[in-house]
């Protein structure tokens, strides 16, 4: 309960904290904190299908690409607007995950690793070589319609309208997932995580919850893929890279794996440490490496679940 | 004989003998997640690893088959140590050895980049004899690889299947902790294994060097097939891997004089999905206790 409290105390904190951030930060902060608020949203997603039903993918760069391109090219080619747009993502992120979870989830875990890997792999060669439709390396720009309603029209190009247009999807993502984790699905989740086999014999089919997992974290991957595309106008089929797979599990483990507002901070220091060391050392990817081997030395449940642990404990 | 006869023929034996060097690579990824339990993302970079270092003695030494013996030795230097100190604890928890093998990866990459550069070269012939192969010249280069990895395979097979150091090995796959208790050094086989599955890893990227382009993400293609051949295979049967990756690759060659190598690679990932929609675990994988 003392744990639970203080996450959620620290949500509320971060969450005041970063809707007054939006009017008095300088740009270049601004535009980086936005980057945090959307990759946030992709952490929280992922936490759930990682820290809540013990499921590590390594395909979900995969939703976060085709949600990317999903509102960059509804934007593009059908001329939608900027909210049917998004909506498109969130249902190509559906579309996706629901697929490819058939066939994942009800492989044993080695299995399910080295598939999701394979996977996303693959379509990151398919979006390569695709040029046609994904631009390839070289990637889509598109002009971002603004959202008319009547007399008022809020641009993205405006950076408050985009800041707090990020700042209330992470807000919207939060709620909802909390409410979920604290219904009754969220309990069968960590039921799940904590002993498969005696949550089978409760009666439950722990395929189709963790199916259930998996779609709703593919599609906050997409959401947030989507706002990413977004906020740069620009999508390209490095979204689909390993790279974007591997983040998200960074992200969870330094925040602290089933906190879900934990792997902020994960997102925070990773992302602050992308923009600082990346500037001065090229190989930044090297230390990338040795951070994630510190990070799993140290601890497995990251900064958050150390610290509320050291508490209770 | 038709034109699009000796077509396919040639590619398909192009296909069975990168099989052959895909087998050697898929076998050592199959050995250590048999043995010790971890789902090795790193091991393409050691192919990788393999090639860069070829590509460095070969010019060196003068010597091919010296180069050949040479690698292994090196590579086994490098990877002692990271199975002792760094995976030791995740053994057995395939989700955390896999994130921890990738930071293993992604710091084997950027070394590579930093030391060999970003540029893809190529490296020397070392047997420029070519054979007239129904009226077309054929590389012999090609040949000696595929007898070489033969002879590996065959060296492997009798090493685990007819020496007293193979059933320390098998032991350990079939149950560490009876192993352990039967009085086997545990830490040894452990050790052993991960030096041999990388080393034959490597070992796939001296014999691939003079055919492909040297660069450092080369290890992620070959990775990618390793890991489709092996859960095709089943997890942790070596038999498996072998056939596995001895007809994908066959399949792969044949469809490539319709596909480009993009859509090969697709059309291979179809037939993974199909199988493991058929059975979960692989051809030839056993079920979990």
């Amino acid at each position: 309960m003392e744990r639970k409290g203080m996450v959620a105390r620290f949500a509320l904190t971060s969450l005041v904290v970063l809707a007054i951030l939006g009017v008095v930060l300088p740009s270049g902060a601004r535009s980086l904190v936005v980057q945090i608020m959307i990759f946030s949203i992709f952490a929280m997603g992922y936490d759930i299908c990682l820290g809540y039903t013990n499921q590590c993918s390594l395909g979900h760069s995969m939703f976060f690409g085709a949600g990317a391109y999903g509102a960059i090219l509804s934007v593009m080619s059908f001329k939608l607007g900027l909210i049917p747009a998004l909506g498109v993502a969130l249902l190509v992120g559906f579309l996706f995950s629901f697929l490819l979870g058939l066939i994942c989830v009800r492989l044993s875990e080695a299995y399910f690793v080295i598939v999701t890997a394979i996977i996303s792999a693959v379509f990151h060669l398919l979006a390569m070589d695709m040029t046609w439709l994904t631009g390839g390396d070289d990637g889509l720009s598109a002009t971002i319609p603004p959202i008319s309603r009547s007399i008022s029209q809020l641009s993205l190009y405006n950076p408050y309208v985009n800041y707090y247009f990020v700042f209330f999807f992470l807000l919207v993502s939060y709620l909802v997932l909390k409410r979920m984790i604290g219904a009754p699905l969220g309990r069968i989740f960590i039921s799940i995580r904590e002993n498969p086999r005696r949550a089978h014999f409760l009666g439950y089919n722990v395929t189709r919850y963790k199916l259930v997992a998996f779609v709703l974290s593919g599609v906050f991957g997409a959401l947030s893929g989507a706002l990413y595309a977004m906020t740069l106008r620009y999508a390209s089929a490095d979204y689909f890279s390993f790279y974007w797979s591997v983040l998200p599990i960074v992200w969870c483990l330094i925040g602290g794996t089933g906190t879900l507002a934990g792997c902020w901070i994960g997102v925070a220091l990773m992302s602050l440490f992308q923009y600082y060391v990346s500037a001065w050392f090229t190989h930044y990817l090297l230390l990338f490496g040795i951070l994630i081997l510190i990070i799993l030395k140290v601890s497995r449940r990251g900064m958050l679940g150390y610290l509320v642990g050291r508490g209770t404990r | 004989m038709p034109e699009w006869l000796l077509n396919v023929l040639f590619l398909l034996m192009n296909g069975l003998i990168w099989g052959l060097i895909i087998a050697l690579i898929a076998l050592g990824l199959s050995l250590i997640f048999g043995v010790m339990g971890i789902v090795n993302m790193a091991h393409g970079d050691f192919y990788m690893v393999g090639a860069v270092l070829a590509f460095y003695l070969f010019p060196l030494l003068g010597n091919f088959w010296l180069a050949l013996l040479v690698v292994p030795l090196i590579i086994a230097v490098i990877a002692a140590p990271i199975e002792r100190f760094v995976l030791r604890p995740y053994e057995g928890h395939h989700a955390v050895t896999m994130i921890a093998t990738v930071g293993i990866s992604f710091i084997l990459q950027q070394a590579a980049l930093a030391t060999y550069g970003g540029i893809p070269k190529k490296m020397p012939d070392p047997w420029e004899v070519t054979f007239n192969l129904f009226g077309v010249s054929y590389p012999g280069y090609r040949f000696l690889i595929a007898g070489i990895s033969v002879v590996i395979l065959a060296a492997i097979w009798i090493f685990l299947y007819r020496t007293s150091y193979g059933v320390l090995i098998r032991a350990s796959i079939q149950d560490q902790d009876m192993a352990a208790a039967m009085g086997i050094d545990v830490n040894k086989v452990l050790v052993g294994t991960f030096v041999l599955g990388s080393v034959l890893a490597a070992t796939g990227g001296v014999l691939a060097a003079p055919i492909t382009q040297v660069f450092y993400l080369m290890g992620n293609d070959v990775a990618l097939l390793a890991f489709i051949v092996v859960i095709i295979g089943g997890l942790g049967s070596l038999g498996g891997t072998l056939v596995a990756a001895l007809s994908l690759c066959s399949l792969e060659g044949v469809l490539s004089a319709v596909l480009n190598p993009t859509q090969s690679k697709a059309a291979i990932f179809v037939v993974m999905i199909i199988i493991l929609m058929i059975r979960p675990r692989g051809l030839f994988g056993e079920p979990e206790h």
